[in-house]
């Protein structure tokens, strides 16, 4: 894919993840901080989304059904999870966050391999 | 903002007194985060059956069919525990009850009739494909709602 951005995206995640835990573990619904780490996650998606529309063109044997599919699919899982985790103020709203996170990680590496 | 903190306890008063089926309890406490579960498998057996139906239906129709009726549970196990009263409480408890015998039966056969399996679907090889979490989440999924309705029963 863009392989630095990837990376990227990756860290972002998996920082979403841990914080996620790590709050859920002390109780605490989720702050306007992980709130924010999920916002940008949310944005870095968006930013894959009009990347990939950009130099799908340049691309052959990807099916874009497929693809896009996944990318679709991973901004809607944070969108709602974000969402969710606002309305939500006990420790399961970092908890639906770690799901929502630990999904868009698998998604990535799927995203990754349709590409290659 | 600590605020949000304080307003925690409030809104859980709140929430108390209001009349409320006993059974949205469903979706409370460690509930939420198995709805939040079900959710994401929902949306995500959904898009992956849509595209299997669209793009490759005629590759293997049966476990195609296998993943929209695997997508439709996922779909109407999420909207019972979300809805949470008595009569969603019995069909969430029938869709894990299907949930597991379907990953069982679908993974039995992908073994011993891999030709018809070949591609891979959410309840092929046990979940395997989704870290067995096929396997585990209508257990735990069944654990949860036989316990909350213990507790209705018990108060």
């Amino acid at each position: 894919m863009f392989t630095v951005f990837t990376i990227v995206l990756y860290a972002v995640s998996a920082v979403l993840v841990i914080w996620s835990i790590v709050e859920a573990i002390r109780n605490r619904p989720a702050n306007t901080m992980l709130l924010g780490a999920t916002a940008l996650l949310l944005l870095l998606l968006i930013v894959q989304l009009v990347l990939s529309i950009a130099t799908f063109g340049s691309t052959d044997g990807i099916d874009p059904l497929l693809y896009f599919g996944y990318v679709i699919t991973a901004i809607l899982v944070i969108g709602l999870a974000g969402f969710w985790a606002f309305a939500e103020l006990s420790r399961w709203g970092p908890g639906v966050l770690a799901a929502a996170g630990l999904t868009v990680i698998v998604m990535i590496e799927r995203l990754d391999q349709i590409w290659q | 903002m600590k605020k949000r903190h304080e307003i925690a306890s409030a809104k859980q008063d709140r929430a108390a007194k209001k009349s409320r089926s006993p059974f949205s309890a469903m979706h409370t406490g460690p509930g939420r985060a198995l709805t939040a579960v079900y959710g994401v498998f929902a949306l995500s057996a959904t898009a992956r059956a849509g595209y299997q139906v669209i793009r490759e239906f005629d590759v293997a129709p049966v476990a195609y069919s296998l993943s929209v009726i695997a997508a439709v549970i996922y779909i109407v196990a999420t909207i019972c525990l979300v809805i949470g009263n008595r009569t969603s409480h019995r069909i969430a408890i029938a869709s894990c009850l299907i949930e597991f015998a379907g990953v069982i039966v679908v993974g039995i056969l992908s073994f011993t009739h891999p030709e018809d399996f070949a591609n891979p679907s959410v309840w092929s090889s046990f979940g395997s494909g989704y870290g067995f979490i096929p396997l585990i989440l209508p257990l735990v999924g069944l654990w949860w709602l036989a316990l909350v309705g213990r507790r209705i029963r018990a108060a």
